[in-house]
């Protein structure tokens, strides 16, 4: 921060080379230090998902552990409007796939550093924020709305934790009809296709290869594996072992070499051994 | 700027660490390598024209025998190096060479002298003293200085089987035989003749330049026998020249020292007139013996250099021999196995064709060791003696006189004269033992045998030390040994050394395998200074490996009140023998010693010893030091102090209750198939087992909808309650999903079922998680997990776009096997060690109480810490299992800083299912893929390739640190215990130094919740909400489990700043957490999106570097902790950025 004061005019924001602005936060009115908030708008060439609209959404770097979405949102607000708050480990595109789940199944979540993506009403909000000054702290916990932290925290979470088990049944078997249905639909899914090949136009059946041999040999990588060895396993047993003179003098050859390999490892495990001073008893 | 903080990071990795080239800390690889440095172990690649080349004759040989002679050329190898270090070099034998020419041209310009009166010291001038000691005062004769009559090498030197270290080279000087009288063997006229002689030489010597300091010793701690010590003059002392004054060869009769001859008169000793004829004392077989032994050291010399002539790997053999009585502290002191003694045993083997001439120096001592294994001098001595005159003394009056019997090639002396027999057993265990894992393929049989030493206080399960070595006069009196007294002139301590032994012997009975002592060792004092008294001599110590199952045994049961060997029992035991009735109705004399837990009952042996020697020895309490008291750290309990082993029993009970319970319940849709412990308190090895509590609900808030317990804030964090896991395996079926989330659904659902079951038919207090089930029960908390076996496979199981199912390794798929499957094996695995080695559960407490408290538990884990001390259990050689905490704690640290993690995996043979050809692949699977493995490499039956326990951790760096301070507190803690000076306080070593680090955050005491099991538990403690009774019911509200605001803050702090610090904390009550910046942390970098967190930027022209925000994540590390912090304490100074 030293450097910072030297260089910028108070009231000024800060712009940094790769075009983020820092904000500066503290944790309360009475905090000495401050940590940086790197902003910038959301800007990739490919935002598949509807979530972040390019023209109003706040790229957030480097927001403190304490910072949950709500006190983001509420340390935002004052620059207009907010639709969403989203706040994440890493920076990347949102990945909604799967199923909802409960909270209560997801892995719990890391309480590091986080990145923010913050969606406002109006695209003007951006430029707001963008040209906030640095030396004007945005302030995490005050009196009207104190963020507990420290033993607080840990007690409220403590006793967030609990759950009544009719409600967590009921989660349960919400989750679990849904997958019914899914497989369910899969399942006849499947069962079309299948029904769809058989009768092909006019009434004929195609007769495809093997289908039968398809179901014996499943397909996975397991499967093909196994088969591969039994092959292999098959071709040595047709060989004939030490039947010819060449093969036996190979045999014993190939004893020799062992022995000699196996004293030349042990001569360089010696060495190395006695490179590192191995062999004084005392 | 940069470099300081290189080099104090090397400071905390403590500088020469081999394994620099890991990839954790590639600032270092800057470093110019030297390829000298450069020790790494690579596979050997040979040509193929190399290894398929016709074989010539003699290597064909080589390699055969190797293969056939050898478990491996390996071992052949091995001794070859070993011999190559220990014996003398060609430029250190000419040095001595030279020396001795010198010395010897010295000693014969020595002056001629009036004769005098041998009580006459006035010739003596100068500073040089007599080393004797004169005890009674008058002799008769006269004694006067002249050049020696011959000046010869002897012992060892001549020989060839003289090895390093402490090389002692021999000289016999002549005593010319004008200056002796015929008479002279008696009442020690001889004995002072030649320390007179000896002073003499001293006083002409000390003039000399060509000599650098002159010490008096004697020969193996006899009084009787002094020796001059010289080394060359300048810094390089490395060897010594020992002088010893004879009397010509043959000046006196062999046959006037016949063991039951008395040749120190008791008039003339005592200096009372008796009515007794002259020589028909009491014989004096050690005065006798050590008089002879001056006489023939030039024929014993004689007698070896024609045996190691014959034989050419003679010399070789025994100096293998030497070594191995080295490292097991058996070749120094007053009665030691010499290695003269070890000479003449290959010479006794060779003349009796047990071993033949042209075996190798391997099968020489292998011979050896297997001959003293077998053979038990005590009983059945033997001889050199090829045809002894009519004269020299049979065999059985050798055993009447000595305890030991080895006789010399005259047939006259004994050379194992000084030689307890309690020495004797002890060398004889130690080749029994030697011999029993030379064979085993599994065991690095060179290091057991030959390089790792064994010192006492790591060999036996207890020692304790005689301090007040005064105290044994009274012994002798009390025990009226006033002839041993004479015979051995006055050393009171060898005198009651053997009544002491016996004593204890006879006492300890059953209880122990072992008796050992330690060897009195050879003195030296400088030439100016007088003889010291026996007094002076460091304390004697004792050590027992005991009996495992019977040490601790309350009871000693006698013989029944009528039984004539009764009498026999009163008098040993005194007063504590009393008559007892018992259950199977017999009346018996018995005695009772205290002990109620485990831990006061493995200090039984010692109240023995104690009352023993008080009662029969005269040797009070307070001199009799017991070396122990490492188990204190682990202690608990008010009334009854227990190290642990009660609690867990009771833990093992509940846990054995619930499982009955859960297999009993009737209602669930699938069966239960397995019910395993997964929790080191379950296999006696958590270091507090937890206890059972009963919870003051006043002190809690309450949570409405579960009837839960809260805790309350502003009041002191309420005491841990540590949940005990238990894996319930539920039954295989086709209902089970095959989906990652939808299993985890059903688990949930099965956690609320046994919930309600468990509440319904046992009202137990249940808490249902997804994740888990908590269950209260008779005031310990356990922790249900339901686990279904196919769920790995199901998370490792995914479908490539072509539609083909693959498997695909991933982490969480290894987690959750480890925990479900291999943690439960490993417990019940260990669970078996303990049945098998009571003390196991013990050993491992005290290693894990150490590594927390110097703050490495993160590193080491507790199943690694585990692991490492089944280890020394199922693989002890060179030692015996231990069969104390004690031992076993300080083998653990001796292990944990010198084993080499680097070329060597630790293979840890769990209920012994690894054949040797597992440990050969193990070992080549280990060099093939090293560098791709974790740094300590831990391989188990189930886990033969992977590492598991330690695959996450520790570091290079912090391995290196563990070993640094794992050998520091090794060698402060073997200090401290065997200096009979020092008090007794093993918490020295469990103080962490605090300065290596860069931030330490005090934590408020209070809410600490484990505060009293800290290493210095504070004076003052908080009410936690439990009361002190300890009947606790099962039901009511469910207390607050697993809430530790701690480690709570511990895992924030890691999460947010782990990449910019290491933070390391005592979990057992410690108030401190220290934190380590990470130097690549700190050395300012580009900015970028994913490597900003608690970084703050600073602009340089038209780049943007970052660097920690170290202001604002101190105030952070405040805020995180608030209330639990009580101050932050950054040490500036120490940083350089």
């Amino acid at each position: 921060m030293a450097p910072s004061k030297a260089k910028h005019a108070s009231g000024q924001p800060w712009v940094i080379p790769g075009g983020f602005s820092v904000l500066s936060l503290q944790f309360s009115s009475g905090s000495a230090a401050r940590h940086c908030l790197y902003v910038k708008e959301h800007k990739v060439r490919t935002e598949k998902s509807s979530h972040r609209p390019l023209d109003r959404t706040l790229f957030l770097l480097n927001i403190p552990p304490y910072c949950s979405e709500v006190v983001v949102k509420e340390l935002f607000s004052q620059f207009g409007g907010i639709e969403s708050v989203e706040l994440r480990d890493h920076p990347g595109s949102s990945q909604e796939s799967g199923p909802k789940i409960s909270k209560l199944f997801r892995p719990a979540e890391k309480q590091g550093f986080k990145v923010g993506y913050i969606v406002f009403k109006n695209s003007s909000s951006l430029q707001a924020v963008k040209s906030y000054p640095f030396d004007a702290p945005l302030v995490v916990s005050t009196e009207q709305r104190p963020v507990k932290t420290g033993v607080q925290k840990w007690i409220q979470q403590y006793s967030e934790s609990f759950i009544q088990p009719e409600k967590l049944q009921q989660k349960v078997d919400n989750f679990m009809q849904s997958y019914d249905e899914r497989k369910e639909k899969e399942a006849e899914q499947k069962k079309e296709e299948a029904e769809r090949q058989q009768e092909e136009e006019e009434g004929w059946v195609k007769v495809t290869r093997g289908h039968k041999g398809a179901k014996a040999r499943p397909h996975s990588e397991a499967a093909n594996e196994k088969t591969l060895q039994k092959e292999k396993r098959k071709k040595r047993r047709k060989e004939l072992l030490n039947f010819y003179t060449w093969q036996h003098r190979n045999t014993q050859k190939e004893h020799i070499a062992e022995l000699r390999k196996k004293f030349e490892e042990d001569k360089q495990k010696i060495a190395l051994l006695r490179a590192q001073r191995k062999f004084k008893p005392y | 700027m940069k470099t300081k903080k290189e080099s104090s990071e090397e400071m905390f990795v403590s500088g020469s660490c081999h394994d620099e080239d890991q990839p954790a800390f590639p600032a270092k690889r800057s470093k110019p390598e030297v390829p000298s440095e450069e020790i790494v172990y690579h596979p050997v690649k040979l040509s193929r024209n190399d290894l398929y080349r016709p074989p010539s004759a003699e290597e064909l040989n080589q390699l055969k025998e190797a293969e056939s002679l050898f478990h491996c050329s390996l071992l052949k190898m091995q001794m070859e190096e070993l011999l190559k270090e220990v014996v003398l070099s060609e430029r250190r034998r000419q040095q001595i060479d030279s020396f001795i020419e010198k010395v010897t041209k010295c000693l014969q310009a020595v002056p001629t002298l009036p004769k005098v009166e041998v009580s006459d010291l006035s010739w003596l001038s100068g500073p040089v003293k007599v080393p004797f000691l004169l005890m009674p005062k008058a002799t008769k004769g006269k004694f006067y200085m002249t050049p020696p009559a011959s000046i010869n090498v002897i012992g060892s030197y001549p020989l060839g089987t003289c090895i390093k270290p402490h090389i002692k080279v021999d000289l016999a000087v002549t005593i010319p035989a004008d200056v002796l009288q015929p008479k002279d063997f008696l009442n020690q006229r001889y004995p002072r003749k030649r320390a007179l002689y000896l002073a003499g030489l001293a006083q002409h010597l000390s003039s000399s330049s060509e000599v650098g300091t002159l010490r008096y010793s004697c020969l193996h701690g006899n009084r009787l026998r002094p020796v001059l010590l010289l080394t060359p003059p300048g810094k390089d002392s490395s060897f010594t020249v020992r002088v010893h004054a004879c009397p010509p060869p043959g000046f006196f009769k062999p046959n006037r020292f016949h063991p039951q001859r008395n040749n120190v008169r008791t008039e003339w000793y005592t200096g009372v007139q008796t009515a007794q004829p002259e020589s028909s004392g009491p014989p004096t077989p050690h005065y006798n013996s050590s008089v002879l032994g001056d006489l023939l050291p030039r024929a014993h010399l004689q007698f070896l250099s024609a045996v190691s002539s014959q034989c050419s790997a003679f010399t070789d053999g025994v100096a293998l021999l030497k070594v191995w009585l080295h490292q097991r502290q058996l070749d120094q002191g007053t009665g030691c196995f010499s290695g003269f003694l070890a000479s003449m045993l290959v010479a006794f083997l060779l003349s009796t064709h047990r071993i033949s001439n042209n075996m190798t120096a391997y099968q020489l001592l292998r011979n050896s060791l297997n001959f003293l294994a077998s053979t038990d001098l005590t009983v059945n001595g033997i001889s050199l003696a090829k045809d002894p005159d009519s004269s020299a003394p049979s065999l059985a009056e050798f055993h009447s006189a000595f305890q030991v019997v080895f006789v010399d090639p005259s047939g006259h002396l004994n050379m194992c004269s000084d030689m307890t027999a309690c020495a004797y057993k002890q060398l004889q265990h130690e080749a029994s033992l030697s011999m029993q894992f030379w064979d085993e393929p599994t065991v690095d049989g060179f290091h057991c045998l030959l390089m790792t030493p064994k010192p006492m206080i790591r060999t036996s399960d207890h020692v304790f030390q005689l301090c007040d070595l005064v105290k044994l006069q009274s012994t002798c009196k009390k025990q009226n040994l006033l002839n041993d007294l004479m015979d051995l002139s006055g050393n009171y301590i060898q005198a009651a050394l053997p009544f002491v032994l016996s004593l204890l012997q006879q006492g300890l009975g059953q209880r122990i395998h072992l008796l050992t002592h330690s060897l009195a060792p050879d003195l030296e004092w400088s030439v100016e200074s007088d003889a010291p008294k026996y007094k002076a001599q460091p304390p004697l110590s004792f050590g027992l490996l005991l009996q495992p199952e019977l040490a601790s045994c309350i009871l000693e049961k006698g013989p029944a009140a009528d039984n004539p060997k009764a009498v026999e029992f009163r008098q040993l035991w005194g007063s504590r023998s009393e008559l007892r009735r018992f259950q199977d109705g017999s009346i018996t004399e018995a005695v009772l010693w205290e002990g109620e837990s485990m831990c006061q009952r493995r200090l039984v042996p010692q109240q023995i010893v104690t009352y023993l020697l008080q009662v029969h020895a005269d040797i009070p309490e307070a001199s009799v030091r017991h070396i122990g008291g490492i188990d204190d750290v682990v202690k608990t309990g008010s009334e009854v102090p227990t190290t642990g082993e009660e609690e867990s029993l009771v833990v093992v009970q509940a846990y054995d209750d619930l499982s009955r319970k859960l297999w009993n319940l009737e209602g669930l849709p699938l069966s239960i198939t397995a019910v395993q412990g997964a929790h080191p308190a379950l296999r006696y090895t958590q270091v507090f087992p937890p206890r059972p509590l009963k919870v003051d609900y006043s002190f809690f808030d309450k949570e409405k909808i579960s009837r839960s317990l809260i805790p309350k804030e502003g009041k002191p964090c309420p005491a841990y309650i540590t949940p005990i896991t238990v894996i319930c395996h539920m039954e295989g079926s086709g209902k089970w999903p095959h989906d990652r989330l939808a299993i985890r659904h059903i688990r949930a659902a099965f956690h609320i079922r046994l919930a309600e079951l468990l509440k319904k038919q046992h009202n137990y207090t249940c808490r249902a998680c997804p994740s888990h089930l908590d269950v209260w029960k008779e005031g310990l908390a356990f922790r249900i997990q339901v686990a279904y076996h196919r769920e790995p496979q199901v998370l490792r199981e995914s479908v490539t776009p072509e539609g083909l199912l693959v498997l695909r390794d991933n982490e969480e798929a290894q987690q959750l096997e480890v925990a479900t499957i291999h943690k439960p094996l490993l417990t019940s695995t260990l669970h078996g060690l303990q049945q098998e080695y009571s003390c196991f559960g013990a050993v491992c407490r005290l290693a894990k109480r150490w590594l927390a408290a110097q703050l490495f538990s993160d590193d080491i884990t507790e199943d690694t810490a585990d692991l490492l001390v089944a280890s020394l259990f199922l693989q002890p050689a060179p030692f015996t299992p231990p069969g104390s905490p004690q031992v076993g704690f300080l083998r653990f640290l001796h292990l944990l800083s010198s084993f080499e993690w680097r070329n060597n995996p630790l293979i840890v043979n769990l209920n012994n299912e690894l054949t040797a050809a597992d440990y050969t692949e193990i070992k080549n699977g280990f060099m093939a893929s090293r560098e791709s493995l974790p740094v300590m490499f831990i391989a188990t039956p189930k886990d033969k390739k992977s590492s598991m326990w330690t695959k996450r951790a520790p570091t290079v760096q912090m391995l290196q640190r563990v070993m640094t301070v794992a050998a520091e507190s090794l060698k402060v803690l073997e200090r401290q215990l065997m200096d009979g000076k020092q008090l007794q306080d093993v918490r020295v070593v469990m103080r962490p130094p605090l300065d290596a680090y860069d931030v330490l955050i005090h934590l408020n005491p209070k809410q600490v919740p484990l505060l009293s099991q800290a290493v210095d538990p504070p004076s003052v403690n908080f009410s936690r909400g439990v009361t002190a009774q300890s009947a606790a019911q099962s039901g009511g509200s469910l207390p607050v489990i697993d809430y530790n605001p701690v480690f709570l803050y511990l895992l924030e702090l890691r999460e947010a700043f782990g990449d910019l610090a290491l933070f390391f904390c005592d979990p057992y009550g410690g108030t401190v957490i220290a934190v380590l910046w990470k130097p690549k942390a700190f050395a300012p970098a580009p900015f970028k999106t994913s490597q900003v967190s608690a970084r703050t930027v600073k602009v340089t022209g038209n780049e943007a570097k970052t660097l920690p925000n170290v202001e604002a994540i101190l105030e952070d590390f405040r805020v995180l902790g608030k209330d639990l912090v009580k101050s932050v304490e950054a040490k500036m100074d120490k940083w350089s950025f």
